[in-house]
């Protein structure tokens, strides 16, 4: 078992490797159309074909790893974060190539790829060791319930992709308007957002690599029913210098980072959960890795980042990648909602007894259906086409992570074991 | 306002009519002035079914809801009400409590002041709030009244297609091919009908003009699928039904037999037994911790067959049905179901099998058997002596006369008053008060009472009551007891099945939408002029690639790219 | 079908008024496990210490006065010589007073209730039954009911004294 589980990870870093290289290659017949003396088309059609193969070798060594570890570890690997994010990451490039064998976009390519290595990156942020199921989770629904879950949002994410090229397509630097910089600003935020979960990312493995570490302890006085005071004493662990410490804490271990050796400052009143300082820290700490990691982008492109991809987009046409991404919507909505909806309805109502408890990732996964039942309502009948659907396919992909990924961290329900 | 309803084809068109129903020449005044713009197909460009003159109050109750634009209004805004109810944890998630004002507290001491705030907007209980509930209703409406006035025309318009259309109608489609035909037009439109024929479409010739239509049932998609969803709101309705809903907890300790109140039905819970992991089976990070593998509540079910609601009689039991009761596999009898909810480890005596003894001799009379909770009878035969049950206390205390009391109403700590009678008794019996806890708060007790009784006279100290070899290779002996109590969700929901019936219909009706295209291409040639459309509500990549392949296999080589009529200037 | 639409439009709007009035109307009136003044009381059958059966029909057209009690709540049994009193007192007059035990054994009852001496039924409830159908929070409760079924007051809690009890009584057998 041990052995399956060593050439499951070995697979899975294959993979990551591969996407990478996928990436560049994508990159390169995107934007290097203009290097070589061949005619353009050739160029893109060329690397794109090699991206492609890259990304399907990639993928099969991807599936080796999820087969693998499934073997090795004796359950399905979808039951904590780090599986089920590496999951969704096969799932999008498995609509990532559903989608580019129906329209051989080689654009799509270069943003559903950087797409698949940050989820699968930021998997890796999770720890990755199998764990026994719990009784909950030890059902067959398990299975059948996170993966086609997993493979609509997957469609969804391919729309996301599509949507923020067209996005970028569009934009008109010329126009100095309101509407005109508004659009100029969003989109270029939108690169910026993607750019801070790369920096939360990156933040993650330096300090990791560096071997850093802080803790703290609170303590937490309750009052029993029959007066006697409770105290219970939790300790977090920071991977990342705490500029915020969680509130009323005592330090445990400090590791001095560039001559700071106390946090800055205590986590507001508030936010007094023990976890929630350490939560605050992290978002701190992404923004600041994105902030520099923008800047550095932005002082090679010396210009808005949109600004320096959009000539490269310039002999694609919008329409195209506009019904991509709707098409991929369009492929993704039935799915999503037969695994996040009906099927969880079906295994809610076999393991707790309602098919339907208003639990907040229930909730969420129901405004996903709205917002994206909206979405094709305003398309389809209110002729909502072009730039607009693109913001909705873009925000309807922030609401799909903040269903995965937010609910998780900022709300606990009862899916509270697939936290991190 | 007036407008024209009448086409020069010479058909008369209902008013709010976009292109003409049978020649599908454009009537609406905007469409007109822009000869180039791109026609608009929604619905075939029929009249809505509510679109009249002179709207009456009915009407324009019935336009509000007809109208899309107000369905995704409904649609964000009850989406942001819904995330509303996921900033704090939901009162119904509360299952202790019942009233305003426990719940109150509750979010007063957990959330502070905006736990109050949130309390009081009711948002505590967003899901079953008046206003969210009418945001479904209207949903719900909107869902019929928008199908209905929408597949009704739609279906007409699409069951007598005329073949010949307009050449407007023709030219100003999302697909549109205009060129020059070298070869015999109607041998011609006759192979390009074979071509597309392989294509799986329909097709249909007319004097030079062809009408091609493939998946016209997925234009029907959407509607099954809101046909599903007014079932699912339905049956989510019934559960409000009084009969076809029920939802409680029962508690059993192991051993415990308790009737599902409101129901005819008794559950015993035979035993609990939990499973952990070992630390070979656990993750690095967890090891040293207990993770729970299995707990199961081994239950049987009765149905009460006699003296049910008998007061005087213990009811009379047939066993039913046993399972082993999991988190993910519940307990199904006639519609009743029986979850695992959670369980408790709190230890309990259950009975004892204590030996009447001779201080002195250190002689056994016998041993008889005592229930903790609810002893059976009130008399017992040991050896030649009868122990008479006096006196019981499930939770022994004293009042504030110093006065023996009970505490609760759990067997937390037993005592039991015995008046012995028998050879060399005196005749009014010995008292003796007895404490099966083998705690030595109660056999403090136990001594200090009895030490009492025989400064009465009552009690010559010349009996005791105790379970011998209580523990036998570290296991409890001539003991009884429950270690875990265990919580069961007790369910009727009868509208399940329509629950289910709802959402497969929905389901079918969304793959039917969106999995196939309603693809329809007309043609026509005018003297040499060839002059192709097509249209699809979805994926007109899929249809221009299969007019470009028809087209080629016709002697036209197009690129299906050139084939576009959508303007980037949207 | 055009020649049907206004019919169908009626009946389509007046099946969602019914529905969804249903629906609306369910959640503004949310029910109170917890039964206050104006409601009707849960019927019950049990038995009394006797083995006489009890049911609360028996007692319909009389001033009726339920106290939920037990022996391990100190205000129960405080209050229990009070209540006696003003049974005694006022039974001539065609008051009645049932007292229904919390689930306890019925040794543990019998034994207080000789104990005190009281007279009045004392009914034995089952497994908390009539108990929760009262949707009792607090131990002890006592319901004073008119003589047309309809409860007049609720008191939660103990320490009702002599004084307050009679005041009850008097505005109940006024109803």
């Amino acid at each position: 078992m041990k052995w399956w589980l060593d050439f499951s990870s070995d697979a899975f870093m294959v993979a990551f490797y591969l996407y990478c290289a996928s990436f560049i290659t994508f990159a390169i017949a995107v934007g290097g159309k203009r290097w070589s003396n061949r005619k353009p088309e050739d160029h893109a059609n060329r690397w794109g074909k090699i991206g492609f193969g890259l990304a399907v070798v990639g993928w099969i060594a991807h599936l080796t790893f999820f087969f693998t570890r499934w073997y090795g570890g004796g359950h399905i690997p979808t039951s904590n974060m780090y599986e089920f994010m590496t999951f969704l990451g096969m799932a999008i490039m498995f609509a990532f190539i559903i989608v580019h064998l129906i329209y051989r976009n080689m654009l799509l390519g270069a943003f559903a790829l950087p797409l698949v290595v940050i989820i699968v990156a930021y998997a890796s942020v999770f720890p990755s060791e199998v764990q026994p199921l719990i009784p909950a989770l030890n059902n067959v629904w398990l299975k059948i319930h996170v993966t086609t879950a997993a493979t609509g949002e997957a469609f969804f994410a391919v729309g996301f992709a599509a949507a923020l090229v067209q996005l970028i397509r569009v934009v008109d630097f010329t126009r100095t308007d309101k509407a005109g910089r508004r659009s100029q600003f969003w989109t270029e935020f939108s690169l910026f957002v993607i750019i801070v979960l790369v920096g939360f990312i990156v933040a993650v493995f330096a300090f990791r690599g560096a071997g850093y570490e802080a803790s703290f302890t609170q303590e937490k006085v309750t009052i029993a029913d029959d007066g006697t005071a409770l105290s219970e004493v939790n300790k977090v662990e920071y991977s990342l210098p705490p500029l915020v410490a969680p509130y009323n804490s005592e330090t445990v271990v400090f590791k001095p980072f560039l001559g700071m050796s106390k946090p800055l400052v205590e986590a507001p009143s508030w936010l007094n959960g023990v976890n929630a300082g350490r939560k605050l820290n992290t978002i701190i700490w992404s923004v600041i890795a994105g902030v520099i990691l923008y800047g550095i982008l932005r002082l090679i492109a010396r210009k808005k980042l949109t600004a320096a991809i959009h000539p490269h987009l310039s002999d694609i046409d919008a329409d195209d990648l506009e019904e991509i991404s709707y098409r991929a919507i369009a492929i993704g909505f039935p799915i999503f909602t037969l695994g996040a909806l009906i099927f969880a309805m079906i295994w809610a109502q076999i393991a707790w007894s309602r098919f339907w408890g208003w639990d907040p990732k229930e909730v969420w996964a129901l405004i996903t259906w709205l917002f994206y039942s909206a979405y094709l309502h305003l398309r389809l009948s209110r002729g909502w086409q072009g730039t607009r659907s693109a913001w909705l396919a873009v925000i309807g992909f922030l609401v799909v992570m903040f269903t995965l990924v937010g609910v998780n961290l900022v709300i606990a329900g009862l899916h509270s074991y697939a936290g991190a | 306002m007036f407008q024209n309803t009448k086409c020069e084809c010479g058909h008369q068109n209902p008013i709010g009519t976009v292109l003409c129903e049978s020649c599908g020449k454009p009537l609406d005044e905007g469409l007109l002035k822009d000869e180039n713009a791109q026609l608009e197909m929604r619905y075939d460009g029929v009249a809505r079914r509510s679109q009249k003159a002179n709207p009456h109050v009915v009407d324009r109750i019935w336009n509000f809801f007809s109208s899309v634009k107000i369905a995704v209004y409904l649609i964000v805004i009850t989406l942001i009400g819904a995330s509303l109810g996921t900033i704090f944890q939901q009162e119904s998630t509360l299952i202790n409590m019942t009233e305003r004002s426990e719940f109150a507290a509750f979010y007063k001491e957990k959330y502070g002041t905006v736990g109050v705030i949130y309390h009081a907007l009711g948002l505590s209980r967003t899901y079953e709030s008046w206003w969210f509930i009418t945001l479904l209703v209207m949903i719900g409406t909107s869902l019929v009244v928008c199908s209905l006035d929408r597949v009704l025309p739609l279906y007409r318009a699409l069951s007598k297609q005329q073949i010949r259309k307009h050449l407007q109608f023709i030219t100003r489609q999302q697909v549109v091919y205009v060129g020059t035909l070298k070869d015999e037009p109607k041998e011609w439109v006759g192979r390009f009908g074979q071509e597309l024929k392989r294509k799986r479409y329909r097709v249909w010739q007319e004097n030079g003009a062809l009408l091609a239509e493939k998946n016209r049932f997925s234009r029907w998609g959407p509607y099954i699928n809101h046909i599903g969803l007014i079932i699912f709101l339905l049956a989510v309705l019934g559960r409000s039904i009084p009969s076809w809903h029920m939802d409680q907890y029962l508690s059993l300790y192991e051993g415990e037999t308790r009737q599902i109140p409101g129901t005819n039905y008794y559950l015993k819970s035979d035993k609990f037994t939990v499973d952990y992991y070992n630390d070979s089976e656990l993750a690095n990070n967890q090891k040293g911790t207990k993770v729970v593998k299995l707990y199961e509540t081994q239950a049987r079910l009765y149905e009460c067959t006699d003296a049910c609601d008998d007061p005087l009689a213990e009811p009379v039991l047939k066993e039913v049905m046993q399972h082993e009761i999991r988190v993910n596999s519940a307990l199904t009898y006639k519609g009743l179901s029986i979850y695992q909810n959670s369980y408790q480890e709190r230890v309990r005596l259950i009975s004892v099998h204590p030996t009447l003894l001779d201080v002195g001799t250190g002689e056994a009379f016998g041993t008889f058997d005592l229930l903790m909770d609810h002893p059976d009878r009130n008399q017992f035969q040991v050896g030649d002596y009868t122990l008479k049950l006096n006196d019981y206390y499930p939770d022994f205390s004293l009042d504030e006369q110093k006065r023996p009391m009970t505490k609760s109403r759990d067997p937390n700590n037993p005592a039991f008053v015995f008046r012995i009678f028998g050879p060399g008794v005196q005749s009014k019996g010995e008292i003796y008060i007895y404490f099966p806890l083998p705690n030595e708060k109660s056999k403090y007790y136990e001594q200090v009472l009895n030490e009492s009784f025989k400064i009465r006279g009552d009690n010559t100290g010349r009996f005791a009551v105790k379970v011998e070899n209580p523990i036998v290779d570290g296991k409890m002996n001539n003991i009884e007891y429950s270690e875990y109590t265990t919580y069961l969700n007790i369910r009727v929901d009868k509208a399940m099945p329509y629950i289910w019936v709802g959402a497969a219909i929905s389901m079918i009706g969304l793959i039917m939408g969106f999995y196939w295209q309603h693809r329809r291409i007309w043609l026509r040639v005018d003297g040499d002029k060839l002059s192709l459309g097509g249209h699809t509500n979805k994926n007109s990549f899929g249809l221009r690639a299969d007019v470009a392949w028809a087209l080629g296999r016709s002697g036209i080589e197009v690129s299906p790219k050139s084939l576009d009529n959508r303007r980037n200037s949207r | 079908m055009g020649r049907y639409r206004k019919p169908i439009q009626y009946v389509i709007l007046a099946f969602v008024l019914l529905i969804g009035g249903f629906a609306i109307g369910n959640s503004l009136f949310t029910k109170s496990v917890v039964l206050a003044k104006g409601d009707k009381p849960p019927s019950f059958r049990l038995a009394d210490l006797n083995s006489q059966v009890h049911e609360l029909k028996d007692y319909e057209g009389k001033p009726l006065i339920i106290n939920f009690w037990g022996t391990f709540c100190p205000p129960c049994r405080n209050e229990m010589p009070a209540l006696q009193q003003q049974y005694e007192k006022w039974k001539g007059q065609g008051l009645e007073l049932i007292g229904i035990n919390l689930s306890e054994d019925r040794l543990t009852v019998d034994s207080f209730i000789r104990q005190i001496g009281v007279d009045f039924p004392i009914l034995l409830d089952k497994d908390k039954k009539t108990e929760k159908a009262y949707g009792l929070k607090q131990y002890p409760t006592t319901f004073f009911i008119t003589p047309a079924g309809k409860i007049q007051e609720v008191v939660i809690g103990g320490l009702l004294t002599e004084d307050e009890i009679e005041k009850r009584v008097e505005r109940l057998m006024q109803s």
